[in-house]
């Protein structure tokens, strides 16, 4: 366990610190295991690894939904754990912050209409109805998805699916987005779509952390790659791009296929120097 | 076993709909004390569960339908409260969407499917499992074995609810006002029915889920099972009975009888209906198959009807249903006697609403 | 009435095995998946389509629902209380009447009513009509059997009429409510009628994976069948097939529950369900109040009238 000084962060600027973390799901099947890493304000942040390394695991630490058996995490340069939450004060500044969509649509968005659904979360910060109403409107504009106020989530396409949980997200205004496979099961015009959302959001001053193991995106979503490995360990963290020529360490944390270079990474996608 | 609008005097809609309040309330209180963590979806997750076991019906000719409920699964998994609240909202949408059941006859319907049923199963299946581990065969006999008696149960009480009926409710020349089948009647067919077929296919769908998820997903079976060893072992301190509100509830229902009391007339040309000889006499016709089983809950249960002088259905109807219910406290009673005097001082499961959060 | 004189038992669970989630009997099992995939099926094409007519302009569909819910409420309270033919089949032309008011193609309304009102209904009800269940006076004799009269008396036919209309009325005006009404306004409504937070969040809740496990179940059986050779397995298997999946079905759920509940909590649901809808009263719900009270003033005088 490398846990540093009581109350202070590990670097001034950091957002989101993770020291020493490590969870079990059940008590039995190991999830993370000795996890420290830290996310600075307006950064963009890919967690990468293989299935069932632990990067959706720990993207649920940082949202504050589940909690480290050890080690522990900081978030706003305040202490988060379960008992924290409890507090309405406390649970309302850091759910209104950090905003999650899950990589299930299906899961996120669970109203009867698209528009209560866009509504549930300014709801419960409590905010007034004008205001909410207001919020709303922007989002459902903002995300193109106006005509669907009225219908009912389960009706609509994943793409459209989507759109409904990242605008319900939005319309919080957090400060940090975790995202969970954002682009996975979505086909490519809806991808492209959301990568330039995210890009754009990022411009905006928020802070974007994603979790996912599809590397062709990486070079518009990420500024920065934190590799899992298959043990539950972070392999290495660093500036995407040296993370991507590094071959033999993608392979040995299996999201390239080993002896091979991946024909995607090879087909010459630039390169920041 | 959902009775429809129309079967039902709008008395005795309003006698299960004021006696599931208490009910209703107290299984609320008990979800939303764990709601705060995540339960919540997984009752609603036991409700859609509840309504698609219910959709599929075999017709049978007494007045009402023969199908699984689900409820003591979802007891055995979540716990009887979300039961309660679960099948109540399944009932509900069945009613608001499918006409199956009636909306008006919601609360008679909850009070058997969704109250009775799951407290009486989980009751069984709790005495049948004590010291048992969570992967043990035992355990989805005894779960099959509270489902097959919930069900009766709860076939018994909608057979007792129907069969009042025409005693109470009918006009001046005899003519049934609602569900005209008396319960000499309509308890023969439904249990018949229900101790054959429906409660077979509960039996099966429930054990079945429970050594299924034995096998396959054991995290499930332990969410309301927090302190029962994986495999053979001992522990647990002793625990607040879980029937204590299911009392509480039938005693409600005792006292709020007399509110469905609204004397359908004077003195009724009731001797033809009433008449003992005459009955037994039409007995004599209805077929062997069922002779047996008219017989004898006609003998068992005639001393109820208690009305046989046409001048007072009000006492009649009082008499009646206490006898109904009386049978009903007496499976409780005996389950909740039966598991106290076993268990003294030793308890296997952990209730749903003792489970650590 | 259920029984023959010496049906074997094994007989009586060979009837079972119409139901789908029986397979009690000795069923093959392609039956078992043919009934249960259609019927999901067609469950989810109904209910979409009942979205369909909520959003037609008629004078159901433009109510207050909260009004809607109390009024229809009330009828449905009304009907339940009479105790005559002729002013329960007045009830039901008056349902017939807002149908077609609300745009409802009355054959689709018709067969919708009827559907529900189980064909077993007609059939429970049928033998109550002889004079061994209720007795009364013979009108239409149909001999002896064992030496004793039978026929069905004048008070089980009426009894049975009374049972049939009274139910055909009773499903008709709840069909009417949830046809007109888009289910979030329902919830809505409910919930403005201060209808338990709870129970409207779980019953919001419970819709929504009713799709979802419909459809888990229809890929499950669709899965199953491509692997199934012809129709020709024992009952044993089936059985198992049904509890396994009944059980993968719900771990499924569970999973797809914790996940939804992890999403809430994420935008901070903290135990409460508020809703941004609001309703406004208009002169028409008003109308509307007024007109069903005159009806239900009518009907029971009526019934009254013709006497108790």
């Amino acid at each position: 366990m490398t846990v540093s000084d009581a109350d202070m962060p590990t670097a001034d600027d950091a957002l989101l610190i993770v020291e020493g973390a490590s969870y079990s799901y059940l008590d039995r099947f190991p999830a993370l295991d000795d996890v420290s890493m830290s996310v600075q304000s307006g950064e963009k942040v890919a967690l990468l690894g293989a299935n069932g390394c632990g990067k959706s695991t720990l993207l649920k630490v940082l949202a504050g939904l589940l909690f480290p058996d050890r080690g522990r995490y900081t978030a706003f340069a305040a202490h988060v754990t379960e008992d924290g939450l409890e507090d309405a004060q406390f649970a309302r500044g850091f759910r209104s912050r950090v905003g999650v969509v899950f990589q299930n649509s299906e899961a996120q968005v669970f109203s009867p209409t698209v528009r209560e659904e866009i509504a549930f979360g300014p709801l419960n910060m409590g905010l007034e109805r004008d205001e909410i109403a207001e919020r709303v409107d922007d989002s459902l504009a903002m995300l193109d998805i106006l005509d669907l106020a009225d219908r009912a989530p389960y009706q609509l396409s994943g793409g459209q699916k989507k759109r409904v949980a990242i605008a319900s997200v939005l319309v919080m205004n957090p400060d940090v987005l975790l995202l969970d496979e954002p682009t996975a099961t979505l086909d490519a015009r809806t991808q492209d779509w959301l990568i330039d959302l995210l890009v754009e959001l990022n411009a905006a001053g928020k802070t974007i952390v994603l979790a996912t193991h599809d590397l062709n995106t990486l070079d518009r979503l990420a500024d920065r790659c934190i590799v899992f490995s298959e043990d539950h360990r972070v392999a290495t963290d660093g500036p995407t791009h040296r993370v991507l020529r590094d071959q033999d360490l993608l392979a040995a944390v299996n999201l390239v296929r080993a002896g091979s270079r991946s024909p995607r990474l090879a087909a010459g996608w630039p390169l920041p120097s | 076993m959902h009775i429809p609008d129309g079967y039902l005097s709008p008395e005795t809609c309003g006698v299960f709909g004021a006696a599931m309040v208490p009910v209703w309330t107290t299984a609320g209180r008990r979800v939303r004390k764990i709601v705060k963590n995540r339960y919540v979806p997984l009752v609603a997750l036991g409700a859609a569960y509840s309504f698609l076991v219910m959709m599929f019906n075999v017709p049978i000719p007494d007045g009402t339908t023969a199908h699984a409920v689900g409820a003591v699964l979802i007891a055995v998994l979540l716990g009887p409260w979300a039961a309660v609240v679960a099948v109540s909202i399944a009932l509900l949408i069945q009613a608001l969407f499918f006409g199956d059941g009636g909306v008006l006859a919601l609360g008679a319907n909850t009070f058997n499917m969704a109250f009775v049923m799951p407290m009486v199963g989980y009751g069984v299946y709790r005495t049948l499992s004590r010291n048992v581990s969570l992967t043990s065969p035992r355990r989805p006999i005894a779960a099959g074995m509270g489902a097959y008696v919930g069900l009766n149960a709860a076939a018994f009480c909608s057979a007792v609810e129907l069969g009042l009926q025409p005693a109470l409710f009918h006009s001046a020349n005899g003519t049934p006002l609602y569900s005209p089948f008396h319960l000499a009647q309509s308890i023969p067919a439904m249990a018949f029915a229900h101790l054959t077929v429906a409660g077979g296919v509960e039996f099966a769908l429930t054990a079945g889920v429970v050594a299924y998820l034995q096998r396959a997903n054991l995290p499930l079976l332990r969410i309301n099972h927090r302190a029962v060893p994986d495999t053979d072992a001992e522990l647990a301190p002793p625990n607040r009975p879980p029937w204590r509100w299911a009392l509480v509830g039938l005693a409600t229902l005792v006292v709020l009888t007399p509110v469905g009391l609204r004397a359908p007339g004077g003195a009724f040309g009731e001797d033809a209906l009433s008449d003992l000889p005459l009955h037994k006499y039409h007995l004599d016709a209805v077929p062997t198959g069922l002779r047996h089983y008219a017989g004898f809950w006609h003998n068992a249960l005639f001393n109820g009807y208690g009305f046989d002088n046409g001048s007072h259905p009000t006492i009649g109807y009082l008499v009646s249903a206490l006898v109904g219910i009386a049978v009903i406290g007496a499976v409780v009673f005996a389950g909740f006697t039966v598991v106290r005097r076993v268990r003294r001082g030793h308890d296997v499961d952990d209730d749903f609403e003792t489970a650590p959060t | 009435m259920s029984a023959t004189s010496t049906t074997p038992k094994w007989l009586l669970q060979h009837e079972v095995g119409l139901c789908p989630c029986a397979c009690i009997g000795k069923r093959r099992k392609g039956g078992v998946i043919e009934k249960t995939t259609s019927g999901a099926a067609a469950l989810l094409r109904q209910t979409l389509f009942s979205e369909d007519v909520a959003g037609e302009r008629g004078l159901l569909q433009r109510l207050d629902p909260r009004v809607k819910v109390l009024s229809l409420l009330g009828l449905l309270v009304v009907t339940a209380d009479l105790r005559h033919i002729p002013v329960l089949l007045g009830m039901y032309a008056g349902t017939l009447a807002l149908a077609a008011a609300s745009k409802l193609r009355l054959s689709f309304f018709v067969k919708r009513v009827w559907l529900f009102i189980p064909v077993f209904t007609g059939v429970v009800v049928l033998p109550a009509t002889l004079n061994v269940v209720t007795h009364g006076d013979i009108v239409v004799p149909l001999g002896t059997w064992f030496g004793h009269h039978l026929g069905l008396t004048e008070q089980g036919l009426r009894s049975a009429g009374l049972v049939v209309t009274r139910v055909a009325t009773s499903i008709s005006l709840v069909v009417l409510l949830t046809i007109s009404t888009p289910w979030a306004k329902l919830l809505a409504a409910l919930r403005a009628l201060r209808a338990p937070r709870l129970l409207i969040l779980v019953l919001g809740m419970a819709y929504r994976y009713l799709f979802l496990l419909l459809n888990a179940v229809t890929d499950m059986y669709v899965a199953r069948r491509a692997r199934t050779v012809a129709g020709a397995t024992d009952a044993t298997s089936g059985r198992l097939l049904v509890a396994a999946s009944a059980g993968a079905l719900f771990g499924k759920a569970q999973t797809l529950a914790e996940e939804v509940h992890l999403a809430m909590v994420a935008r901070g649901y903290a135990g409460d369900a508020r809703s941004v809808t609001a309703f406004r009263m208009r002169l028409l719900d008003a109308a509307f109040v007024l007109a069903c009270v005159a009806a239900a003033v009518a009907a029971v005088g009526v019934d009254r009238l013709l006497g108790r």
